[in-house]
This record gives structure tokens, C-alpha cells and sequence, in this order.
């Protein structure tokens, strides 16, 4: 009695495919998807998650390392991380990975979670003129005033773009040009990009514990590739547009594939040995989210849509989200061999989808800002997600959850996607299909001239009926009357019944007859000839009469009955009774 | 034959055997467990993770004990439900220190609990509260208050803190189940 509830409660328990393991809403961790990676940092088994923390305001950026529910270390980072990976980069044993974080310029590179390297990217060409004009102040040959407004020309003419020095010192104020100028005059003039995206190709093996390279996309429009151990540039290629979002794929000694989604709304496909990119997408909106899953892409855009796309640029499918996307991730379980697509939505809610289908919902308690699906610990199916308030939010999938497709609450039916089964053309159907091609007009007469001559007929029979009042329903404006009739019995006396109804308005019918009209050899009725008594509009007057099958031949024939009017000829109506088979003189 | 069994079982001289399942999440210290209650001269060196299960045995004062030592891993805990018929008590394992998995160990547990085999039958339920020597381990207070066991009203349950590497606090569990059983059979 009591286990009711009991098992009402475990029903709706288990309908939820995710354990809440673990939400720390003040975890003080502010973070996008770029920057959180599960690695195996101390090779012990137990994955650890790895947070590139932008902190709040100017300052408190961290590189955070947890461990199950707890912090394990924090780093202090000197600049705003854009992205965070994990790599190994050499054969040494034990296999720990390292973990790169990329902010402004430069590559830091952690192993032990100790800094190990700092890559630099290379410096860009400097404007001749710029340098020029500094080399003058530098032997005080200009005053700060003079030197503005050569460094405001060559800034509104060139192609090259100024350095960050010459920008910032056009922002000063005049009494602190001076100092400013004195500071930095001696130094010689660097320009500088910043690295926006960060991934990790994998070098010669494709075995998931093998050597990876660090591919970087940049500011100035380049995706660099470097060597995991020298930290040397082993490739660079350009793009037309700022990379935002990557994604890499393949080997980089046998091919590879970077999608990159960029600040002008394309996405880009490069392969191995083009400098250019090999494929373009251009999409509606501007992409927030790029996933890549099998051989398509899922991009997240702008529009608060998610669309599908081959590798090669062919658009498979749209689907319309209830609110904007704020970021998106790769669910993968490779031991169930399962792959879908999280995407964060602003409206406090984490979606599942296999392909456009949504197989499963989580309401979180706040914007999911950064999502991250992976081993965790000793669990393989955990959802870790950081919350636009800075908490920590761990789920974890259960080992029983199945996901269905036809859960999907939204989208088409099911029967709308199934082909049918259409045979093929026979050698018949394209036969005739090329003679009515060939012979359309002939074909057009042909079946116009046989209508008109239906329609014809069709004109003559009414006519012919209407004339001699062969119908059951009388038209006349004075007797308008409808009439049936019903035979009952197996024979051999049959009832009939005529049901006879007055439709007019409110004028009565007076003086009518009914009479029949039979095969006498074949049928006899007791009377053939009544009178019919008044008849009230709207009321319906059923009239019996026995009719006897004479014949025991098992042969029927029709009755035709005739309402009259006295002292007319010509019947008002005419109804003709299908007699059926006596049945029943068999057995006398 | 059977005569000489019941002598031998009166008299006490032959002792009788009972079925254990050790059930629990991987890594928390099953195999561990058993092999400290094994005679030392038959405990194994090494510690290696258990693939699908073995099956282990040992003997107290009056019982003689069949473990089925089951592997914990993820792909592995579907075997388990196979032998929850055989099984005449169960020992369940949790690693108190694995706060983040605790949902998953409950999760487990329920899904043992509703099974037809194990609910409607009053077998007893020894729990570990294992690594309790580690730094971040919770108590055995609060490892039943995470896994809900005031809920099982039905059948006979222990908890006992433990450390199955230095086998602190395992024969205290032992002899809770071994009263159990004897009290169930008479």
C-alpha cells in the first residue's frame, strides 16, 4: 500500500537521464567553452578538470585545476586567457599532458602543473614610415606635437596598420606626450597580433594518447601549426577573416582539416597543402557555437537557429531554438558508440540533439556560459558546465539512460522522413507517357466530343423522365411530393411499404391514387388500385400492401407504382420496386 | 550421507556456506576488502581492477563465506543483477571519499533495491564506508545520509567506516553479518 508513491517517486526519478552530482553556485568561476578541458594531468587515471578563469574585471585570472568536487590548484595568469587545451607533447613516460593556455600573444605552457615554455608568436611587419618618424624623434629631431600629426597621417593613409605604441600614444593627452615619448623612443617599434582560437591536431598516429600539434588562429587573419616539442611553425596558412571558433581534424603528417568559423559570418575548411581555404560557408547570421560530428558541422548562430553542414559546404538541415544559443559542445560516449550535440541556450537551458532532434532537456539554474562533456574522475559520461553567475554545475549521465529519437518533443513526425517505397517507371507507363505527349491535342478532342455526347445523353434520359414523371420526387408546384418505398419478407408474400410525404409548404394534397403495375403471371396483390386521403405537408403516410410471388422459379422482377392524380393520365410520380427473390417458397 | 552432514552441523564441525555478492563502484575497494579477509597466507600482493567478476572464499567462526567479488567498471555492472538470486546477503562498497560519485553509488544501490530478485526478499545489506584515512573522506553518518539508507526499511542494514588497506574496521562489518545470517537461518 505504502510502496505506491513510493514507485510514482522512482517513475519520475528515473525519467531523468542525468544525476545532479554536483552545483556549487558560488564557485567564483567565469569561464567560456574554450577555456575548460578534462585532462589526465598526473597520469594516475582520474581525469581532472582544467579551467582558464577570466576572472572578474582587470584582474584574478586563474588557471584552476579541480579535482572531483574540490580545488586542486590555481595558477595566477598574467593576461586573459582566449583558450585552454590539453596536449601531450612528447613519447616521455609517465604520459602527462600539457596544458596550453593562449592569452594575447603568447602560448604558456604548464606541465606538473609548473610553467614549462612561453611561445611567442612572430612579429608583424612594421610600417616603414612609422619607423621612420620615430627614428626622428628618437634624435629629437621632431617635437611630440609634430610627431602626432605625422603618425595621424600615416595612420589614416596606409595599408599597414600602426603598432599598439603609436595607437596609444595618438590617445594622450598633450602635457604627457613628452614623458611618454622619452619612455619609449629608444626601444624599437613592434607590432604584435593576439591569438583568438587555440586547438590541438594530432601529429603522425591517430591513436588518442599520441603527440599533438597546437594550431593556432590569429587576429592577423592566419592559422599557425606548431611542432609539439620545438614550438617551431611547421605550418601557416590565411584566411580572409578573423578565425573565431576551430575545429581540428586528421593527422598532421597525413591529412587534416580545420573548420573555422570566422568575425564575418563564413566558415572555412582548410585541408593539408592549401594555403587557402578549400571550402566556404556563408551563413545567415554569425556563428556562436561550431561542433563537428562524423563528416558535418553543427554551427549555433546568432539568429537563435542551428544548422547542419557537410564538410564540403552542402547544407543538410536548420532547426529553429526557443532562444538564443550561448554556447555549444560535443556529447560523446565512444563505449555506447553515441554522439550528440549540447547547446546552451540563454533561457536557462541545456539541450541534447541527435541531429534535429531533441532527445533530452536540463534546466539549469542559471545561463550556461561554458560546457564541457568527457571523463571526469572515473566517470565517463559527466557534463560539467560553468554558469554566467560563476558557479560549477556537474552532471552525470546514468549508466541506464537511453536516448530515443522518438522522444523528440518538437520537429516533423516520423512518418514525414520515411521514403516510401515507389516502384520504378515500367517500360509500359513510358509509353504512354510519351503517346500522350506526342498525341495530346487528338487525345483533348477526342475526350471533349465524348463528354458533350454524355452530357447529351445525360440531358435526354432527365427530360425524357421529367416528361413522363418516371421519378420518385415530384417537381410540379401544386403536388409537390416525395415518395419511397420498402419491401419486407422472404417471400413468399412480401409487405411493401410506400412512404409518401407532402414537402410542400403549407398547402395541403387532396385527391390523389396510387397504382401498380405488375407482371400478373408473376406477382398478385390483394389491391392494385387506393386511394390516397388527404395528406398534410410535412407529415410522412406510410401505405402497406402484401404482394404474392406466384412463381417458385426463384425469378423476380420489377413493380412499378404510379401516384396519380383523378382525372389525369399522366402520373405524378413513378417509383420502380426492385422486387427481391422469394425465398421462402422453396420451403412449402 | 545427508545424515552425516546433519551430525557433522549439529555438532558445529562443519560449517555452513553462505553466498555474498560484493557489489560497489570501481575503485572503491571490493577486491581489496575480500583479499584482507582472506587467511594471510592466501592474501594477494597486488590489486589489479576485477574484469567481470571472481569469486573468492573465506570463513569466520561458524560460516563459510562464497564472495562474488563483481567488477565495479562501468560496462561490468550490468552482470551484476545476473546473481542477485544466488546471493544471500550483499556487501556493498562505497569510496566515502569520492564525493562526486556519491549520486552515482546511490543510483546503484536503488536500482539493487527495486530489482525483483532483491525486493520483496529480506536479505541483510552490509555497506563500507571504504578509504576512511583519507583526508577528504566523508563519515559513515553522512555517507548514509547521501545514499538515503534510513530508507530501507525492510531489510536488515549495517554501515561500518573501514580501511581495507590496513583492514581497520572490515571484522567489525564481518561479524554484524555473520549474526545476521544466523539469526535468519534459525
Amino acid at each position: 500500500m505504502s510502496s505506491v508513491p513510493m514507485e510514482m517517486k522512482d517513475s519520475a526519478v528515473s525519467s531523468s537521464k542525468w544525476l545532479d552530482a554536483h552545483y556549487d553556485p558560488v564557485a567564483n568561476l567565469y569561464t567560456f567553452s574554450s577555456c575548460i578541458t578534462l585532462a589526465d594531468l598526473h597520469g594516475d587515471g582520474e581525469n581532472k578538470l582544467v579551467v582558464g578563469d577570466l576572472g572578474t574585471g582587470a584582474g584574478n585570472m586563474k588557471l584552476k585545476v579541480y579535482r572531483g568536487t574540490g580545488l586542486l590548484s590555481e595558477n595566477t595568469l598574467l593576461d586573459l586567457p582566449t583558450g585552454l587545451v590539453s596536449f601531450l607533447m612528447d613519447q616521455h613516460e609517465p604520459r602527462t599532458p600539457a596544458i596550453a593556455v593562449a592569452s594575447g600573444p603568447f602560448i604558456y605552457i604548464y606541465k606538473n602543473l609548473r610553467p614549462y615554455f612561453k611561445f611567442t608568436l612572430p612579429n608583424l611587419e612594421v610600417n616603414p614610415l612609422e619607423q621612420d618618424v620615430w627614428n626622428q624623434a628618437r634624435g629629437d629631431m621632431i617635437d611630440p606635437l609634430t610627431l602626432k600629426e605625422m603618425l595621424e597621417g600615416i595612420r589614416d593613409k596606409a595599408d599597414i596598420p600602426l603598432s599598439v605604441r603609436s595607437l596609444r600614444f595618438l590617445m594622450l593627452e598633450p602635457q604627457e606626450m613628452e614623458s611618454y615619448v622619452n619612455l619609449h623612443k629608444q626601444q624599437p617599434i613592434r607590432r604584435q597580433t593576439v591569438i583568438t582560437c587555440i586547438g590541438t591536431l594530432k601529429k603522425n598516429m591517430a591513436d588518442d594518447d599520441a603527440v599533438s600539434c597546437l594550431v593556432i588562429g590569429t587576429e592577423s587573419q592566419d592559422i599557425y601549426i606548431l611542432d609539439p616539442e620545438a614550438f617551431t611553425i611547421l605550418s601557416k596558412m590565411s584566411l580572409p577573416s578573423v578565425p573565431t571558433l576551430m575545429d581540428v581534424t586528421g593527422q598532421f603528417d597525413v591529412e587534416f582539416r580545420i573548420i573555422v568559423a570566422c568575425r564575418n559570418g563564413n566558415i572555412y575548411v582548410l585541408r593539408r597543402d592549401s594555403q587557402k581555404p578549400k571550402y566556404c560557408i556563408e551563413l545567415s547570421s554569425h556563428p556562436v557555437g561550431l561542433v563537428r560530428m562524423g563528416k558535418n558541422v553543427v554551427v549555433g548562430c546568432a539568429e537563435e537557429t542551428m544548422q547542419s553542414f557537410t564538410q564540403k559546404g552542402k547544407k543538410l538541415w536548420t532547426t529553429y531554438l526557443p532562444a538564443p544559443v550561448t554556447t555549444m559542445a560535443l556529447l560523446d560516449l565512444p563505449t555506447r558508440g553515441f554522439q550528440a550535440i549540447l547547446v546552451a541556450l540563454a533561457n536557462c537551458e541545456v539541450h541534447v540533439y541527435r541531429d534535429k532532434n531533441i532527445v533530452s532537456t536540463i534546466k539549469t539554474q542559471d545561463v550556461v556560459t561554458s560546457i564541457c562533456f568527457g571523463r571526469y574522475g572515473r566517470e565517463d559520461g559527466t557534463l560539467i558546465m560553468t554558469t554566467k553567475g560563476g558557479g560549477l554545475i556537474v552532471k552525470i549521465l546514468k549508466r541506464t539512460a537511453v536516448f530515443d529519437d522518438k522522444d523528440s518533443i518538437s520537429g516533423p513526425p516520423i512518418a514525414q522522413s520515411i521514403r516510401l517505397n515507389v516502384p520504378k517507371k515500367t517500360k509500359l507507363y513510358v509509353d504512354q507517357t510519351m503517346r500522350e505527349r506526342e498525341n495530346a491535342v487528338a487525345m483533348h478532342r477526342a475526350f471533349q466530343m465524348d463528354l458533350s455526347r454524355l452530357r447529351l445523353a445525360a440531358a435526354r434520359a432527365y427530360v425524357k423522365a421529367l416528361e413522363s414523371s418516371l421519378t420518385p420526387m415530384s417537381t410540379s408546384l401544386t403536388e409537390p411530393l416525395k415518395m419511397n418505398a420498402v419491401v419486407q419478407g422472404l417471400g413468399p408474400s412480401f409487405k411493401l411499404t410506400l412512404n409518401i410525404q407532402n414537402t410542400a409548404a403549407c398547402r395541403p394534397v387532396m385527391n390523389l391514387a396510387i397504382s401498380f403495375l405488375y407482371d400478373e403471371n408473376l406477382y398478385s396483390m390483394r389491391t392494385a388500385f387506393f386511394k390516397i386521403p388527404l395528406l398534410v405537408p410535412g407529415l410522412n403516410y406510410p401505405i402497406d400492401t402484401f404482394v404474392e410471388c406466384l412463381s417458385d422459379k426463384g425469378i423476380s422482377d420489377i413493380i412499378k407504382v404510379f401516384v396519380l392524380r383523378e382525372g389525369k393520365s399522366t402520373p405524378l410520380l413513378t417509383a420502380h420496386i426492385n422486387m427481391p427473390v422469394s425465398e421462402g417458397l422453396a420451403l412449402n | 550421507m545427508g545424515l552425516f552432514d546433519k551430525l557433522a552441523g549439529w555438532l558445529g564441525l562443519k560449517k555452513k556456506e553462505v553466498n555474498v555478492l560484493c557489489l560497489g563502484l570501481d575503485n572503491s575497494g571490493k577486491t581489496t576488502i575480500i583479499n584482507q579477509l582472506k587467511p594471510s597466507n592466501a592474501q594477494a600482493q597486488d590489486i589489479v581492477p576485477t574484469i567481470g567478476f571472481s569469486i573468492e572464499k573465506f570463513k569466520t567462526s561458524s560460516l563459510s563465506f562464497t564472495v562474488f567479488d563483481m567488477s565495479g567498471q562501468g560496462r561490468y555492472r550490468n552482470l551484476w543483477e545476473h546473481y542477485y538470486k544466488e546471493g544471500q546477503a550483499i556487501i556493498f562498497v562505497i569510496d566515502s571519499s569520492d564525493k562526486l560519485r556519491m549520486v552515482v553509488a546511490k543510483e546503484e544501490l536503488d536500482t539493487l533495491l527495486n530489482h525483483p530478485d532483491v525486493k520483496h526478499r529480506r536479505i541483510p545489506i552490509l555497506f563500507f564506508a571504504n578509504k576512511m584515512d583519507l583526508r577528504d573522506a566523508l563519515s559513515s553518518v553522512k555517507v548514509s545520509q547521501l545514499l538515503c539508507l534510513e530508507n530501507i526499511k525492510d531489510k536488515p542494514w549495517h554501515i561500518c567506516a573501514s580501511n581495507a588497506v590496513q583492514g581497520e574496521g572490515l571484522q567489525e562489518g564481518v561479524d554484524w553479518l555473520q549474526d545476521q545470517i544466523r539469526t535468519m537461518r534459525t
